[in-house]
């Protein structure tokens, strides 16, 4: 086959990425939160106010940034708050929330089930549990569809 | 379910089967990459827009079910618990077992993927008349689907193994039934998922378009 003698260098152009609809992602590099503020927490856990932990842990969540060690972070002082309940005391806590706080703690005990360790996915299974009771299957597939992962 | 009933296993059961609910939520979706065909968005992973967040339920860091949807297919990654080396004998045994009769299934994926022990996948296709014809193109999404018009099932054509025209003999359907014990057994599977008769199958499961109720 003769080949085009003139330049090809279009042929190293990859133009899916210059079509206009090709979806992006949009970067909201807004507000960064920070997570929950980790000295704050362990002493309310130390004094057994677990109930003001949890409202803390939940606030602040790192949804917009993508560094993973701050994600991390605050996903390793939720599931301390949430590990650290009794079983009695997750349904009050869970119906102190608000829709958008039931769908965060969701967002938080999907990610406590990726690292299953000693006895989290028990008590988190609970916690799922009472969420669903509250959030219904819309704070589920408001889960899987959500763009910001916490 | 027989066996010893642990504290966690009602939870995570309601748990999976929770998750499950919300993720088998699937509409017909052509591929918008290449015309005239229908992939199973979860498998071909083209584009990020299709795809949802996958999601574990763990019970304990042995068993988990990792659930990853997309538009118009799901696929339900179970790890199971083996606790001693004659366990994963059993289930490697067992596992090769149903690898031959996958396509029986319709439903159970050939390959497992990494580090998991069972999959299944379940595809949402348009039905009504054209079916045949999207097929066509179809048939083999994992080949890429450039086989317009082909309407051989080359699966089953390479697969021609000793128990391919008999269908699964009795015995073996008896031991199928015990899969959902829970003796743990390690399943190894490697499948090609027959996409265009799974509806056929699973009439039941619930789909977002429900006008396009073509008789089944």
């Amino acid at each position: 086959m003769a080949k085009n003698t003139l330049s090809s260098r279009f042929r190293k152009l990859d133009i899916d990425e210059f079509d206009e609809n090709k979806f992006v992602d949009d970067h909201d590099e807004a507000v960064d939160n920070q997570g929950p503020d980790a000295t704050e927490i362990d002493n309310l856990i130390r004094i057994g106010d677990t109930m003001t932990a949890f409202q803390l842990a939940l606030r602040n969540p790192p949804l917009n940034t993508k560094n993973p060690a701050i994600k991390e972070r605050a996903l390793a002082i939720v599931l301390r708050v949430l590990t650290s309940f009794k079983s009695s005391d997750i349904e009050p806590a869970v119906k102190s929330l608000d829709r958008s706080g039931v769908d965060l703690l969701m967002k938080y005990i999907y990610r406590g089930f990726e690292k299953p360790s000693d006895n989290s996915s028990a008590i988190l299974l609970q916690w799922h549990e009472k969420a669903f009771a509250v959030g219904g299957l819309g704070s589920i597939v408001r889960v899987l569809t959500a763009r910001k992962t916490v | 379910m027989p066996g010893i009933l642990t504290a966690t296993l009602r939870p995570y059961l309601n748990a999976v089967r929770a998750t499950l609910q919300a993720a088998l939520c699937l509409e017909n979706f052509s591929s918008q990459v290449v015309e005239r065909h229908n992939k199973p968005e979860v498998e071909v992973r083209s584009s990020k827009e299709l795809l949802l967040q996958p999601v574990i339920i763990s019970r304990n860091d042995k068993e988990k079910v990792l659930i990853e949807g997309s538009i118009n297919s799901v696929r339900v990654s179970i790890a199971v618990k083996q606790a001693d080396e004659i366990e994963k004998i059993l289930c490697h045994k067992f596992m090769r077992f149903m690898m031959m009769r996958a396509e029986n299934f319709f439903i159970l994926r050939r390959k497992p993927v990494e580090n998991w022990d069972l999959l299944f996948s379940h595809h949402q296709l348009p039905h009504g008349a054209d079916v045949q014809a999207q097929a066509g193109g179809l048939r083999h999404p994992l080949h890429g689907g450039d086989r317009q018009g082909d309407q051989r099932d080359e699966v089953v054509c390479q697969r021609q193994g000793p128990y391919r025209r008999r269908g699964v003999p009795q015995k073996c359907k008896s031991s199928c039934m015990s899969f959902f014990s829970p003796r743990s057994f390690k399943f190894y599977l490697t499948s090609m998922f027959l996409t265009s008769a799974v509806l056929r199958k699973f009439p039941n499961i619930p789909y977002a378009d429900h006008d396009r109720h073509h008789g089944f």
